[in-house]
C-alpha cells in the first residue's frame, strides 16, 4: 500500500510538472508583446502583437530593412 | 525615370535628410518615398539594393494604409515596428509620400519619431518643390 502511494505521488508530480510547463508555454504565446503600432490621421492607434499575421508581416519587412539599411 | 535615377539627384531633399540624421543620432538610415512608392532619396551609401529597399518600404506603407482602411480611417500617419534587430519607423508626408527611418535596437524611438515629425514639413516642401526631380 505504501509503495503504491509513493508511486502515485511520483506520478502526480510528473503530471503536475507537465501541466505547469504546458501552461508556461501557452502563457508565453498568449503574452506576446505588441511590436507594431500604427497611428492614424485622427490620432488613434492600433497595435499588432508579434503572434498575429499582421504583426508578422510588418516585422518580417522591418527586420530585413534594418539589416540592409535604407 | 527609374528609382535608381531619382536617388541622390534631389539636393534639397538630400540636405533635409542629412539634417534629420544630424539632429537625430539614433537614426541608422532614412529614406523618402513618393506617393506612388518610388524612392526619392536615401541617406544610405553605395552597396545597398535600393530598389529592393524601396519595394519593401512601399510594402510596409501599403500594409499600414490597409490597416487604416480596415479601421475605417483615412490614412496611417505613423508606423512603428519593433523588430528583434532594431526599429522601422514611417511617417506619412503631406501629399502622400513617406519618410522612413531605421534605428538600432537601443535607439530612443520616441525621440526619433519626434524628430521625424518635426522634419516632415521641410521634407514635404522639398518633395513638392521638385527637389528630387
Amino acid at each position: 500500500m505504501k509503495k503504491l502511494l509513493g508511486r502515485l505521488v511520483i506520478l502526480g508530480a510528473i503530471v503536475g510538472g507537465a501541466v505547469a510547463v504546458g501552461g508556461y508555454l501557452r502563457g508565453g504565446a498568449a503574452g506576446a508583446k505588441d511590436v507594431v503600432q500604427v497611428t492614424f490621421d485622427d490620432g488613434s492607434t492600433r497595435a499588432f502583437a508579434s503572434n498575429t499575421p499582421e504583426g508578422e508581416e510588418f516585422t518580417d519587412i522591418a527586420r530585413k530593412l534594418v539589416e540592409m539599411g535604407l | 525615370m527609374t528609382e535608381r535615377e531619382k536617388v541622390g539627384s534631389g539636393g534639397d531633399l538630400d540636405r533635409a535628410l542629412a539634417d534629420l540624421r544630424a539632429l537625430s543620432g539614433d537614426i541608422s538610415s532614412c529614406a523618402v518615398l513618393s506617393a506612388d512608392g518610388g524612392l526619392l532619396s536615401t541617406s544610405h551609401g553605395d552597396g545597398v539594393d535600393r530598389e529592393r529597399a524601396a519595394a519593401m518600404l512601399a510594402a510596409a506603407a501599403n500594409l499600414a494604409e490597409r490597416a487604416a482602411r480596415r479601421e475605417g480611417k483615412q490614412h496611417a500617419s505613423q508606423l512603428r515596428v519593433d523588430a528583434d534587430n532594431g526599429h522601422l519607423l514611417l511617417v506619412r508626408l503631406e501629399g502622400g509620400g513617406t519618410l522612413a527611418a531605421t534605428a538600432g535596437k537601443d535607439a530612443r524611438v520616441g525621440l526619433v519619431l519626434y524628430d521625424m515629425r518635426n522634419a516632415r514639413a521641410e521634407i514635404a516642401g522639398a518633395v513638392s518643390a521638385g527637389g528630387a526631380s
